[in-house]
């Protein structure tokens, strides 16, 4: 019985195992500038069999990982970090690939890019968990741009009456044309003649415009070129 | 730039529909931190004050806790200190503390070393000292594990697994390694000592009849084995009966042996032989903590307990206390160091004569040695009896000894006492709450102005003059209210006022009550608008008062609202495992607002005792919600009520025909569900009894873990009226539940079914992937929606991730749209029932779940949210526009948009602003409960696991309410404003249009 456990126990610590100890730090940011900002947290590979704490130095080690494809990412309570595509390589001695994973998008095939091990982390962003609250304050409602609009519009119906009245008659004639120019353009505008409302307002220096047809043609184009190149 | 573009896109896309604003933060939530119940079995787990600092120095309380936590608390509030938490596995801290490091060893056999910092509680390092997979599991848990400082430096002397010896400098290296040669484990060892020039592990090695004592001597520089023998000895109690006590170089190992006492003094060569102390029998040897300092205590058979003092090489009584007899209880010994390291030792026992307990600190550096004695008011019949007890003393002048005693209790609560004055009582058996359910709290009316009856008129008359008086007053009042008043608003703090200690609930009903259940023997009450304690009570044992035994709550319900007329009532069914291994179903019967004792025909005494309904274990317990009965099944499926009257009787005969209920039952080794129906057969019992009516048929690997039943909410709508104004009938089946199976067939799986529990048909069934051959899935089941969460460790297909995986699945009615079914009124039995068409998908989670709920709101109509805690300790809510199975996976149509459906995106973004509990850590959430408040838009959540941590959501906006940003005084200004203007053009318009009339 006795021999029977023991060698039981022998097979447990003789039992080959591929493992590796992903080692790596946080590098302490502006945003980030110590293990007090922080806070109690670890780096997991996957759900979380696998862990490694970080150290008040920002060193975490990930100890007895075996062979295989993980992601790694930071569990913290306050930060974003990257997210990161570990695979430890069935070799002896055991090595690593780093490489950087964007959540949300397919793990193979995986990205061409290598990062070094030990690994570096740094903090993208802070949460922020609050929303400020809206205020009432005169100066920021006359602020507000449609108030602005109002204002204005207040503003000229009151004043251009007398406005109308000091102009000479010329300048008044002028202004009528154009005015009238203005309306005719709003009105094709608005039944979707574009071209004959654009040639209306630029009927001064229709040279100088190069049309506009021809441009969304090409850029149009383009856009589609990228989005075959992205697939 | 890229992720900026894209977090303005997420804020166009998921409107915040309710945010915090951080004047909110401790209005509307509240968060309680708690470390867990101390392990107070072993000296280096149980808590222990320690003093940091030289010329000025500072006390905490340290201690690892049943919820795998290293604390530290500090002894002058109550507050906590920074804490660290292992995950998953147990954490066996041998806690070895110099200076300001507290070093810990936790995992299967002591697998991982931590040493952190006490003022701050930085980890400082983290070892991997051995394979978890090669842990040695032993019981308890923290044999075979120690930690010791080397003598010089600060290097750490860590024994792990029972024979692997190590020293680590303070960045982790091993500078060597020993490990016990001995495979087949006939030796433990369990203790490491250091001296400067070697290391002993002491061990224990066994033998047929009882254990030898085992020392091995390593080089504390090399870590060569220099010498390795049994010493002749026989221990029967293992290591409780085996101690090391120090000072100095002067190591001295202390066993009992047949109830005599021997020491050895244990020197490199190993030769000196045991001594045995003359002169008395003993029972028992006592750590108080003290031997590194060279100090241990010994009770005598009688009952009188001895301290013993390493003096030169051999041990010399130096004090003893007298046996208790029949005036005080068992006493509990702990000792304890001043700021100068003088030696302190404390008894503390309970006293039958004076209902308090009594201390005794015996001092042995002044004089020949000085007894302080004091009794100290400790609550015995809130907080049962005192387990542990860790001293601290100061000796401010000559002859005065002032202690504090940190005690912890059965009830679980850790309390710390300066003489006699109560400091503080932290509740820690509330990081184990076994079952929860908020209560709502009756409204407080004002009976004064109520006339009493037969009045005469003049008595009226003059009554009504007196009250006339105030008129002036009241109407100034009632003006300056209208012009200036501030109303309650959703976010304002939920304050009712108390009368003579009864609560009352305020305007909105965000105040009630939470009653919690713990396995620690303790019912509480919780004040959900601050989390203050309303009241607690401590449970009856019944008859196994004498033999003792424990309470494990199993169920609980609301069994009387405010709403019926009285006070409200809650039922706990527990199941009373007494000493001698009987197992008893009992039933607490509580009113919620005062925690007293409402059991009928039960006299409410010091503690809470219940009613004895089932002489056996239960099986299965439910409540008849419109009749308020709770039902219960014994062993045998018989069905037994609380209360048990006749009106109770007679409508649970009524309702019986149409009862089904699924029931875990074993067959063959297998946990399989069967549908159950009870019927009454008056021949052979006069009870009812249930029978199996279905078996549901699963693969023969797949086991059952969780069974979730639909949570019975008011449904407001029937339908969901689509951009294209055709109708989705939803699938509301009210006996509709959710089940889930693992699979140990490779590869592992998990299972999740939704099945109807009439008949057992199965309405829905998926089929994911188990992590690690883990089901770690949460799912919530609500109405027609139901939603869960796994990892999905598969990567290698086209297109896939490893990931935290959350899936919605809503069931609609019929095959198509605008088919009607009446799900809801359908009878069990017809064949339509099975007429459902699901919508599903999946989403990708950014981090791990360990809670699911949704929010519950008085009428339902508020959308309901999802509630999450996740794995990085926060609380969130999930818009359910966000978890819409209906998203389109193309450009959304107008008609789509109508519908307020939005463009799927398969990531679920990590917005911070939807975090309930924003900056509070809630560590380790297990449950989340949800309760509507009287305001339809508000929902109640309290989330318990370790810590507490309690809000209330508005996942429509809190409509009902005006909004916070109503800005009343700017409202009172304008219209005055206008009415000024009014005024003021009024007569000018007048003149105009007059004289308009005369000039035209």
């Amino acid at each position: 019985m006795v021999p029977w456990i023991a060698s039981l126990l022998l097979l447990g610590w003789l039992r080959i195992v591929v493992a590796f100890a992903v080692k790596g730090d946080i590098l302490w940011n502006d945003m980030c500038p110590g293990p007090e900002k922080l806070g109690r947290s670890k780096v997991v590979l996957d759900e979380g069999k696998y862990y490694g704490g970080i150290q008040q130095d920002g060193k975490f080690t990930i100890p007895g990982v075996p062979a295989g494809t993980y992601v790694l990412s930071v569990s913290t309570h306050d930060f974003t970090f990257d997210q990161l595509r570990v695979d430890i390589l069935n070799t002896t001695p055991p090595a690593v690939e780093v490489r950087p994973y964007i959540p949300g998008t397919p793990l193979n095939p995986p990205s061409s890019v290598i990062l070094p091990h030990p690994i570096s982390l740094v903090a993208r962003q802070k949460h922020d968990y609050f929303v400020a609250h809206e205020s009432f304050s005169l100066l920021a409602m006359f602020k507000n741009p449609m108030m602005m609009i109002m204002l204005l519009t207040a503003v000229m119906a009151i004043g251009t009456p007398y406005l109308m009245k000091n102009m000479d008659p010329e300048a008044l004639e002028e202004m009528r044309a154009s005015q009238a120019k203005i309306a005719s353009a709003q009105s094709a505008f608005a039944t979707g003649d574009f071209k004959s409302s654009i040639s209306a307002l630029m009927s001064d220096e229709p040279a100088a415009v190069p049309q506009p047809q021809p441009k969304a043609g090409p850029a149009q184009n383009k856009s589609r070129s990228n989005k075959n190149k992205r697939r | 730039m890229r992720l900026g573009r894209l977090a303005s896109s997420l804020a166009l896309v998921f409107p915040i529909a309710f945010a915090l604003h951080e004047s909110d933060v401790g209005v509307v939530d509240w968060h309680k931190k708690l470390v867990g119940v101390p392990l107070t079995s072993s000296s280096a787990t149980a808590p222990v004050f320690h003093r940091v600092g030289e010329e000025t120095t500072h006390s905490v309380i340290l201690t690892a806790t049943a919820s795998n936590v290293l604390a530290a608390i500090y002894p002058e509030n109550g507050t906590l200190g920074d804490i660290f938490m292992s995950r998953g596995t147990t954490l066996r801290a041998s806690i070895s503390t110099k200076t300001k490091v507290v070093a810990s060893l936790s995992g299967p056999g002591g697998a991982t070393l931590r040493t952190f910092d006490i003022l701050n509680g930085h980890l400082l390092l983290e070892q991997r000292i051995h394979e978890p997979s090669h842990g040695q599991l032993y019981e308890p848990s923290y044999l075979g594990t120690s930690v010791a400082y080397a003598a010089e430096g600060s290097d750490l002397v860590v024994l792990s697994n029972g024979g692997l010896v190590q020293r680590l400098d303070n960045l982790g290296t091993v500078k060597w390694s020993w490990s016990s040669s001995d495979p087949s484990a006939l030796v433990i060892f369990s203790k490491v000592v250091t001296t400067t020039t070697h290391v002993y592990a002491i061990g224990l090695s066994k033998t047929p009849s009882s254990y030898k004592l085992h020392v091995a001597v390593l080089s504390a520089s090399t870590g060569e084995l220099t010498q390795s023998s049994d010493i002749p000895s026989s221990i029967t109690a293992g290591l409780n009966d085996l101690m090391v006590v120090r000072r100095a170089d002067e190591v001295l190992v202390v066993w009992l042996e047949q109830g005599s006492l021997k020491y050895l003094t244990l020197s490199p060569n190993l030769q000196s032989s045991s001594t045995a102390v003359k002169g008395s029998a003993f029972k028992r040897i006592v750590d108080v903590g003290l031997s590194e300092y060279g100090q241990f205590l010994a009770v005598k058979d009688d009952g009188s307990s001895r301290i013993f003092k390493l003096d030169g090489s051999a041990l010399k009584s130096i004090w003893e206390f007298s046996a208790s007899g029949n005036t005080h209880a068992d006493p509990v010994f702990s000792g304890g160091r001043d700021k100068k390291g003088n030696p302190y030792i404390a008894q503390v026992r309970w006293s039958h004569a004076l209902n308090q307990a009594a201390v005794d600190v015996y001092t042995g550096h002044l004089g020949k040695g000085v007894m302080t004695a004091y009794t100290f008011p400790f609550d015995t019949q809130s907080h049962g009896i005192i387990t542990h007890v860790t001293l601290d003393c100061v000796n401010p002048s000559e002859m005065t000894v002032v202690s504090r005693l940190a005690i912890t209790t059965s009830t679980g609560a850790m309390q710390l006492w300066q003489q006699n004055q109560h400091q503080w009582t932290r509740e820690e058996s509330l990081s184990t709450i076994a079952v929860a359910e908020f209560v709502e709290l009756p409204e407080k009316v004002d009976l004064s102005h109520i006339p009493k009856e037969r009045e005469t008129f003049g008595q009226r008359l003059q009554r009504q003059i007196m009250e006339a008086q105030d008129f002036p007053q009241y109407a100034l009042k009632f003006v300056k209210r209208f012009a200036t008043g501030s109303y309650a608003s959703a976010s304002s703090a939920a304050v009712a006022p108390d009368s003579a200690g009864k609560p009352y609930r305020d305007a909105f009903g965000f105040r009630q009550v939470i009653v919690v259940a713990t396995p620690y023997s303790k019912v509480f009450g919780i004040d959900s608008s601050n989390g203050e304690i309303l009241w607690s009570r401590m449970f009856g044992l019944g008859w196994a008062a004498e033999t003792g035994g424990s309470i494990r709550p199993v169920k609980l319900y609301v069994t009387q609202t405010v709403h019926d007329g009285d006070s409200p009532q809650v039922v706990l069914v527990a199941q009373r495992r007494a000493e001698n291994t009987l197992i008893d179903t009992v039933v607490y019967h509580i009113d919620a607002s005062s925690g007293e004792n409402v059991a009928p025909g039960v006299v409410d005494k010091d503690v809470l005792e219940g009613v004895d309904i089932i002489s056996g274990p239960l099986v299965e317990s439910f409540i008849l919600l419109d009749h308020k009965v709770v039902v219960m099944l014994d062993e045998f499926l018989q069905v037994y009520l609380y209360p048990d009257t006749k009106a109770a009787t007679a409508s649970f005969t009524r309702l019986a025909p149409s009862l089904h209920f699924p029931l875990r039952v074993n067959v063959d080794g297998q946990r399989r569900l069967v549908g159950q129906q009870v019927s009454l057969n008056a021949e052979l019992s006069d009870r009812f009894v249930a029978h199996p009516t279905w078996t549901l048929s699963l693969p023969p690997s797949e086991d059952i873990q969780t069974l979730l039943p639909a949570s019975h909410e008011p449904i407001a709508s029937f339908g969901k009226v689509l951009g294209n104004r055709t109708t989705l009938y939803k699938y509301l089946n009210p006996r509709m539940f959710a089940l889930l199976t693992a699979s140990k067939a490779q590869p592992a799986s998990c299972t999740i079914y939704l099945v109807d529990s009439a008949k057992g048909s199965v309405l829905h069934r998926t089929s994911v992937p188990a992590s690690e051959g883990v089901c770690d899935v949460h799912m919530s089941l609500v109405e027609n929606w139901f939603s869960y969460y796994y990892y999905d460790p598969e990567f290698t297909g086209v297109g896939q991730s490893k990931g935290h995986r959350m899936v919605t699945v809503e069931l609609y009615e019929g095959s198509q749209i605008d088919e009607k079914t009446k799900s809801s009124e359908l009878s069990a039995f017809s064949d339509k029932l099975l007429d459902v068409s699901a919508f599903e998908q999946a989403y990708i989670f950014p981090h791990g779940v360990t809670a699911l709920s949704t929010t519950s709101t008085k009428f339902g109509i508020s959308t309901k949210d999802l509630i999450v805690a996740t794995k990085n300790h926060k609380v969130l809510s999930i818009p359910r526009r966000v978890l819409n199975p209906r998203r389109p996976n193309r450009k959304v149509t107008a008609e789509e948009q109508e519908e307020q459906l939005i463009h799927y995106d398969p990531l679920i973004p990590d917005d911070p602003r939807r975090t309930l509990s924003h900056n509070y850590e809630v560590a380790n959430v297990r449950r989340i409960v949800t309760a509507p408040a009287l305001l339809e838009s508000t929902s109640l959540v309290f989330a318990y696991g370790l810590d507490l941590f309690f809000t209330r959501v508005a996942p429509s906006n809190t409509f009902d309410v005006l909004n916070e940003n109503f800005n009343k005084g700017q409202l009172v200004v304008t219209v005055t404003g206008l009415a000024v203007a009014i005024m003021v053009t009024r007569p000018m318009v007048k003149r105009k249009r007059l004289r308009e009339r005369w000039y035209q």
